[in-house]
């Protein structure tokens, strides 16, 4: 990194934004077919009502919850890149912070599509929000649900605007190296950015305040997720383990997707300069911290259920081990705490085929996660005669199929019309590199 | 600037020499006008005298108005419908505080917003006129005011220390 020059660094990255060949817009019409196909079943969903979907009794929450609490989990990531590293002083986050936040904020656009779905009736979506409606009813503080709505909108509007200050210096560049009405564009955005130090010595204090306000938002968006299910006396849900198992699920499914898309686009863009193979061993061994921690946190519900002599929770975890859904189950538990294991032995942390499937499979093993802890229990509740099952209906899969191609839409459309490296940021780590020998 | 007045853009590849050329100036009688880098630098903000940002204030004004909105707005749609559930009181004031956490880092990152439009004074594309596009390359920029019969002079002091002008 250190002989990297800051023209180097700005010549790389600008040249991600040259126009794009027709395989890049092929792919944009294929995800774009995607989304068309899940907003037609969510208009099937609207025409004919909730019941398309599998849901049932007592399984009344299927892939629309599973699906939302998946990409909240992925977008936890760009936060713990763009602040927590941030905070910390980690280098290595630096080449990869945008490409992470511009995941999160795309990632809890995808999240907040699933409550609008699974309503049902979107055309009362306003009930949720703080307004006198002409129910005369407000909504219930007291209500986890109502907590994560709260949460998830703050989660989106704080990433979004952090994400955007971040990009004010890069795109005054750009503004700086582009004529005609391109200039024009990026001169608005940029807001007439001079870099000036009476700016700097602002900015750099808002970014240290956003990075030290979105620390706390990130540990608290997915606990109240994770109480969405914990303050349920469901059983298998009614845990104080769930905030830090969810939180640490979240960074651990995040930091997957960042390597499974940095791996591509580094070999796409030519970035390996600047995401050097050090970059992605580094997002390895947090991936081997966040899997230990997920698997350990597998243990303990186990072992808790089986120490309370609670029959209700020995008889959920058993289910969950060996009944209908065995088969998730131990895809969770393999792909999500046994497989990164492999990033101990550095040969594998440094093979890039090794990095890109263990880091799909981590993010299999994290939607099955959700699959498990959300349908294993209300499927196999207290009552004997209640137990159920559940199955995604066709429907269920076009708005899955929406959901991935929305979000691999929207990325695949900034990381060639926008900095997906934060040139400032390069530049001020090799700065950092030089100035320390 | 009357018709007198002149700036000269002194282009510095190193963070030290333009500090240097900082100082000079400073010490001189002409005008330093501003100085702009494509990175936050300490060796020119300390040669600038560049105190801390009060930025942090607005956030802090932002988190407390934010937590008072939050918790209060929660308490006050419970009394909106005090009807007693299951022999609970009507006021869950631990849970509430969940709701005045999120307000209080929303309303914080506001306050951080309006600190940067306000202290940051942006937009400002006016200032785009005084100002060269390599500082956001891999140079610093010295913009320095003087009358128009020093401007060889200022053109000197700017090279010898190593700068490329702009006019």
């Amino acid at each position: 990194m250190k002989n990297l020059s800051y023209a180097d660094i700005d010549n790389t990255v600008l040249g991600t934004l040259q126009p794009a060949g027709r395989l890049y817009w092929l792919t944009i019409v294929l995800l774009f077919g995607g989304i068309l196909i899940g907003m037609g079943c969510w208009a099937y969903l609207i025409f004919f009502g909730i019941g398309v979907g599998g849901q049932n009794n007592p399984c009344f929450w299927g892939t629309y919850i599973i699906n939302f609490v998946f990409w909240v989990g992925i977008a936890h990531s760009g936060t713990l890149i763009s602040a927590i590293l941030h905070l910390l002083r980690a280098g290595w986050r630096n080449p990869i912070a945008r490409a992470a936040e511009t995941m999160t904020v795309f990632a809890v656009c995808t999240a907040g599509l699933f409550p609008l779905l699974h309503v049902g009736r979107i055309w009362v979506i306003y009930y949720m929000l703080p307004l006198p409606s002409q129910r005369t009813l407000w909504p219930n503080f007291q209500s986890p649900l109502i907590f994560d709505m709260v949460a998830i909108s703050t989660y989106l509007t704080v990433s979004a605007l952090f994400w955007y200050t971040g990009l004010i210096p890069d795109l005054a560049i750009i503004r700086d190296r582009s004529t005609g009405v391109r200039q024009n564009i990026f001169k608005i955005l940029s807001l007439g950015w001079t870099g000036k130090f009476e700016q700097w010595r602002h900015y750099s204090r808002i970014y240290l305040m956003f990075a030290a306000l979105a620390t706390p938002l990130v540990i608290s968006v997915h606990s109240v997720v994770s109480w969405d299910f914990a303050l349920g006396i469901t059983p298998g849900w009614h845990t104080t383990i769930f905030a830090p198992y969810f939180v640490a699920g979240a960074i651990h499914s995040g930091l997957a997707m960042v390597l499974t898309l940095m791996i591509p686009l580094r070999k796409i863009f030519k970035t390996e300069k600047i995401i050097t193979m050090n970059v992605l061993e580094s997002v390895a061994k947090t991936i081997v911290f966040t899997g230990l921690i997920v698997g350990f946190a597998y243990g303990t519900e186990q072992f808790i259920a089986w120490y309370s002599h609670n029959i209700v929770e020995v008889e959920t975890f058993h289910y969950r081990t060996f009944g209908h859904y065995a088969l998730g189950f131990w895809i969770m538990v393999i792909c999500n705490s046994i497989v990164p294991l492999l990033f101990f032995f550095k040969s594998i942390r440094t093979s890039i085929p090794w990095l890109l499937v263990i880091s799909i499979l981590v993010n299999i093993g994290m939607w099955f996660e959700r699959f498990v802890i959300i349908i294993t229990s209300v499927a196999h509740d207290f009552i004997p005669h209640t137990w159920g099952t559940y199955s995604p209906t066709l429907v269920e899969f076009g708005i899955m199929l929406m959901s991935f191609s929305m979000f691999f839409f929207l990325f695949l459309l900034f990381v060639k019309h926008m900095p997906s490296i934060s040139m400032t940021e390069m530049k001020e780590l090799v700065h950092e590199e030089q100035s320390h020998g | 600037m009357d018709d007198k007045q002149v700036k000269v853009t002194g282009l510095f590849k190193d963070e030290h020499q333009a500090a240097g050329t900082i100082t000079a100036v400073k010490d001189s009688a002409w005008k330093l006008i501003d100085v702009h880098g494509p990175i936050p630098s300490e060796v020119i903000s300390n040669a600038l005298k560049l105190r801390p940002s009060m930025v942090g204030w607005f956030a802090l004004a932002g988190g407390i108005i934010g937590f008072l909105c939050g918790y209060f707005l929660a308490v006050f749609t419970a009394t909106r419908w005090d009807l007693i559930v299951g022999g609970k009181p009507i006021m869950a004031y631990v849970p509430f505080f969940i709701v005045g956490f999120e307000f209080t880092i929303l309303f914080a990152v506001m306050g951080n917003i309006l600190g940067l439009i306000l202290l940051m004074k942006l937009p400002a594309y006016r200032d785009l006129a005084d100002y060269s596009p390599d500082c956001s390359g891999e140079h610093f920029g010295v913009v320095v005011g003087c009358d128009i019969r020093d401007e060889a002079e200022v053109k000197t002091l700017l090279a010898d220390r190593g700068a490329e002008i702009r006019t």
